[in-house]
């Protein structure tokens, strides 16, 4: 399983990628905002997407609905973490297609389980 | 200072540190800033604006900003560097979010811009409000006992 890490600051990269490392995902690559990802996703297969929601260049919002209009990408689960944690904006996440959204701060155990969702859901086919 | 404009930056620093560091803040006494100059040794700045403008810093010394990059990463860094100024910002980032949740609930909406890190003592920062601001000091302690604090200081425009 690969996942796509999105986020502007390399701390919270890192911190995901320790809680994927903790249930044995190391296949990770990595984005500081929504045009860098998408231009991975032209190119690599990912099986899940796990990004922030302000970032320079391109949102994660933007990103998100970008993903979504893709006929390619579009089925591949994206989890949302953002410190935006008003309800207008995890409506606007949920409405445009994200698969789940976490507000920073979060502890592992949240991720993890958001995480592992998402992976059940690559495992059974339904994503990706 | 109406008490609704303290509290979400108060619950918002109590919840961060506790979730995403384990540990646990006290708050000092609020102070009145006169000054634009930055409370620490390294300061994240982040502008608000939405139905109210304003400015909020997120400032430590040098020993509690590395006390807090080595608790949220499990890393033994020193120095300030490159790592731990990334940390600082996204702690501000983090820290006004939860603080923007709580301004909600007294339907004060609020947005945020991406937050910029400086380093160094006394920097001048362009708040872009007028002063007074107002300064929250929370206390916590580093390596078994020294004591460390980190200053939220903002104001809005009324």
């Amino acid at each position: 399983m690969k996942v796509l890490v999105v986020d502007d600051f390399a701390t919270m990269r890192k911190i995901i990628k320790n809680v994927l490392k903790q249930i044995d995902i190391e296949t990770v690559t990595e984005a500081e905002n929504g045009k860098q990802a998408l231009e991975i996703l032209k190119n690599e297969k990912v099986d899940l997407i796990i990004s922030d929601w302000i970032m320079p260049e391109m949102t994660g919002i933007e990103f998100l609905k970008a993903c979504k209009e893709d006929e390619n990408i579009r089925k591949i689960p994206f989890i949302m973490v953002t410190a935006e944690a008003q309800k207008s904006s995890v409506i606007e996440a949920i409405k445009s297609g994200a698969d789940n959204y976490i507000v920073k701060p979060f502890t592992p155990e949240k991720l993890r389980e958001a995480i592992e969702k998402a992976r059940a859901k690559v495992v059974q086919g339904l994503g990706g | 200072m109406d008490v609704k404009y303290m509290n979400p930056f108060i619950i918002a620093a109590q919840v961060v540190f506790k979730t995403m560091l384990g540990i646990e803040v006290k708050m000092g006494k609020p102070i009145l800033k006169q000054s634009k100059q930055t409370s620490g040794d390294i300061t994240g700045i982040m502008g608000l604006a939405g139905d109210q403008r304003g400015t909020l810093c997120v400032s430590l010394r040098k020993e509690g900003a590395l006390h807090v990059y080595n608790t949220l990463m499990g890393d033994r860094c020193n120095e300030i560097n490159e790592d731990v100024i990334d940390a600082i910002g996204e702690l501000t980032n983090i820290i006004s979010g939860q603080a923007r949740k709580e301004f909600e609930k007294s339907n004060i909406n609020l947005k945020a811009a991406i937050p910029m890190v400086v380093v160094g003592k006394d920097v001048e920062t362009n708040f872009i409000t007028t002063l007074p601001i107002v300064s929250l000091p929370f206390y916590f302690s580093v390596n078994g006992g020294n004591e460390e604090v980190m200053y939220l200081d903002f104001s809005f425009e009324y």
